[in-house]
């Protein structure tokens, strides 16, 4: 399930977390690392000058700019690509998040794992709304990997795996991804609903039937087999706050979630989704799965 | 003759030469190879006896020099309203004094020419509007830009633009292939949200045969999703070609003639390949000129149309709205000022300036939409026209021309602009990033897919 790995990364130090992920599960599985940079939006002509994503910068692309971009990301990364035994750099211009999820399907990856803060909302993006991670999230075949921040306790590989459900039929998809990564790396599960009760006047008792009820509904929704390193928690509150407080009690090393905010709009889809919260506070990396395909 | 590497008289015609130009970085050693181009005077002098016509000999002549366009040209108005920046002087000057001296002319006249043509006219042709003759001198200065460019004195991205359509028969280095695959991969990623969403290629005899901007599969192929989500809610009959797909031409802003001729065959090809009721053209001004405006008389049809009834978007979106196969959720319709930027070349040059308008009256709460003044066929050039919007030597002299449209806006006091037309979408971009007055711009098609009333049997079953 880990055989292809497209890693987003605009060279910056933001990304490194989630480039240290992916050369380690690379190294872990066996698998192929894609490290694609987009050197640069197209600002005018034929996509030969663009905007460079870091400095903002118009610049004319050609060889030797191409070059000195490679240049740059080999010695950043250096290292790792020393790591791995299949990598490649793939170098291209246009719209980050399109260009991330063209790559995707022209190399068929498994994960598309990348950093979660862009940075400036630069001024190309005004007329498509939306950042880089919502719009691959949305649109992206595979399971979408985000590392905000470098957790310095993080060792490599995953041995926690906390599943957050909606109930959505997205995730199902996520549920069978947490499934089958938990199986194939020995890992622990955790299935957590978080219920929403957060502006709901409810009494105790009404919230314990609920819980009751979001129990039983996990285990008629999620077949587990015979998987049994299996817990099945229910929390209420505030749905991100949970999850994030849930991650930290099992020491979880990969929180998955099922991504369907349909909203690209950030005025309206305003860092309200969970998702986003999640991955801001979480001191792990957060896997984002939308589509049936690559679970 | 000497005749540089890059820069001569021939057109690109190959991948190769593409790349080679292309590499040349920002046409520094094409502009000094300019410096010791030929002029071929015979060959110059024999180009305009075989081409220029009775029209624009008349305006040559009948010009009374009265100074009546000048304040219609927004160059004037922004450069210091010097004289010369005065249309029929920029026109007298280059064209009428390559008449005059039948073609015996130097290579610095002919760069002047160039500077003139590009730089200083988008070919908007508002002052045509405003002579007391009728000339229109953007008509003039499209004809100059084929002379130049037949002499190689021609900006070095427009000699690669019109290489492009000659190597690709689209504006940038998307072929068919590229395009079928990305026709594919958008019908699969919006079909989820739209179920039954298709995006039909080489669907014979459909009602609709849907024409784009190579842009759009190369960097923003949401686009084309967006198309086709409006298509799908709206029940059309529709499909797009595999080839003659593409509709712009930056070969008409290049002057490069034979290239136009052969793009627009190209796109008729397809019309009579698939026989489509009618051809849409997508959000784009000079591409509707190419294809539905100026094209049929490139291709030499004798009635002077394409051979299906050929419409631009706004058009049929204004159809789909009247007649409810789109529907507008009252409760999602702007409600903040927002104003509309006129697209020379369809509506001053096609007046579909009503047609925006009633578009706007579904879309925009009563009380909200804020005219620019002048509006309508009287509207000014965004700044970017003709090609100005992608040539690096003179994009000094193109900031200072988007300061009009920046005043126009400001004017308005609204935040959000809407620009039906690809040149003017980034314009007004640029224009923001060079002068950030904190506006937003947008085509059509993502506002109205925001704001639609779908109907329950094309939603998702599930949710």
């Amino acid at each position: 399930m880990f055989k292809k790995i497209l890693l987003a990364t605009s060279g910056a130090p933001s990304t490194f977390g989630a480039a240290r992920v992916a050369f380690d599960m690379a190294k872990r599985y066996g698998a192929e690392v894609v490290v694609l940079n987009v050197m640069g939006v197209p600002t005018k002509a034929f996509s030969q000058v663009v905007n460079d994503v870091r400095t903002g910068e118009e610049v004319e692309v050609d060889d030797e700019y191409r070059s000195w971009v490679e240049e740059e990301l080999k010695t950043t990364f250096e290292k790792q690509f020393e790591t791995v035994e299949f990598s490649k750099l793939v170098l291209t211009t246009g719209v980050p998040h399109r260009e991330i999820l063209r790559c995707a399907r022209d190399e068929d990856v498994d994960m598309i794992v990348m950093g979660a803060s862009s940075g400036d909302s630069n001024v190309y993006r005004k007329g498509y709304p939306g950042s880089t991670l919502q719009r691959v999230a949305k649109a992206a075949r595979c399971p979408v990997m985000t590392v905000h921040r470098e957790t310095a306790s993080y060792w490599g590989g995953f041995s926690n795996i906390v599943f957050a459900t909606d109930f959505s039929k997205q995730a199902a998809s996520a549920f069978k991804f947490s499934l089958n990564a938990a199986k194939e790396l020995d890992s622990d599960l955790t299935i957590l609903h978080a219920l929403d009760i957060s502006g709901k006047v409810l009494d105790q008792n009404e919230i314990e039937d609920r819980l009751i009820a979001a129990r039983e509904r996990i285990r008629g929704t999620y077949d587990l087999g015979d998987f049994k390193n299996c817990d099945i928690e229910v929390w209420e509150g505030v749905p991100y706050v949970e999850i994030v407080k849930m991650a930290r009690e099992r020491s979880a090393d990969l929180i998955v979630m099922a991504h369907h905010i349909r909203e690209l709009d950030p005025e309206k889809a305003r860092i309200g989704s969970t998702m986003e919260q999640v991955i801001l506070r979480a001191g792990c990396p957060v896997i984002s799965v939308s589509k049936p395909d690559k679970v | 003759m000497p005749e540089g590497k890059f820069c001569n008289k021939t057109p690109i015609t190959t991948e190769e030469q593409l790349k080679a130009t292309l590499g040349d970085k920002g046409g520094k050693q094409y502009y000094e190879e300019m410096n010791h181009l030929d002029v071929d005077s015979e060959k110059l002098w024999g180009a305009i006896q075989k081409t220029m016509k009775s029209r624009t000999k008349t305006w040559l002549e009948i010009c009374a020099h009265c100074g009546l366009c000048a304040e219609s040209c927004f160059l004037y108005q922004v450069n210091g309203r010097v004289p010369e920046q005065v249309p029929s002087y920029k026109i007298q000057s280059t064209l009428g004094q390559m008449v005059k001296k039948k073609g015996k002319v130097d290579n610095e006249f002919m760069q002047m020419c160039m500077e003139t043509a590009w730089s200083k006219c988008t070919c908007c042709n508002r002052c045509g509007m405003y002579c007391p003759h009728g000339i229109d001198m953007g008509v003039m200065f499209s004809y100059l830009r084929g002379l130049l460019y037949s002499q190689g004195f021609v900006p070095w991205e427009l000699k690669i633009g019109a290489g492009m359509h000659r190597v690709y028969r689209a504006q940038m280095d998307v072929t068919m292939e590229d395009w079928v695959e990305t026709c594919e991969w958008m019908a699969e990623e919006t079909e989820e949200e739209w179920p039954g969403l298709e995006i039909p290629v080489d669907k014979e005899d459909a009602d609709i045969m849907y024409t784009c901007n190579a842009r759009e599969p190369k960097h923003y192929p949401e686009d084309i999703a967006e198309a086709a989500i409006l298509f799908h809610v709206a029940g059309e009959n529709w499909t797009v070609p595999s080839e003659g797909w593409e509709q712009t031409s930056l070969s008409m802003f290049a002057g490069d003639w034979e290239c136009c001729k052969d793009n627009v065959v190209n796109v008729y090809s397809a019309i009579e390949r698939l026989r489509p009721k009618r051809a849409i053209g997508t959000e784009c001004g000079h591409a509707h000129r190419a294809t539905v405006i100026e094209g049929p008389y490139w291709a030499g049809r004798e009635d002077g149309q394409p051979p299906a009834p050929y419409i631009h978007y706004v058009e049929w979106l204004a159809e789909a709205l009247r007649t409810g196969k789109l529907k507008i959720d009252p409760a999602k319709r702007i409600k903040e000022p927002v104003t509309l930027q006129d697209s020379c070349n369809y509506v001053r040059n096609q007046g579909l300036k009503d047609v925006t308008r009633e578009i706007i009256s579904y879309i925009v709460e009563p009380g909200y939409f804020v005219e620019m003044a002048p509006n309508k066929e009287h509207n000014y050039c965004c700044g970017g026209g003709g090609g100005f919007n992608g040539i690096g030597l003179y994009r000094e002299q193109r900031n200072v021309a988007l300061r009009k449209k920046k005043q126009q806006i400001l004017d308005t006091g609204c935040k959000l602009v809407i620009a039906p037309c690809h040149n003017c979408w980034d314009a007004i971009r640029d224009l923001e990033e060079e002068y950030e007055i904190g506006i937003r711009w947008s085509f059509l098609k993502p506002l109205v897919i925001g704001m639609l009333d779908v109907p329950e049997h094309l939603l998702p079953k599930d949710e």
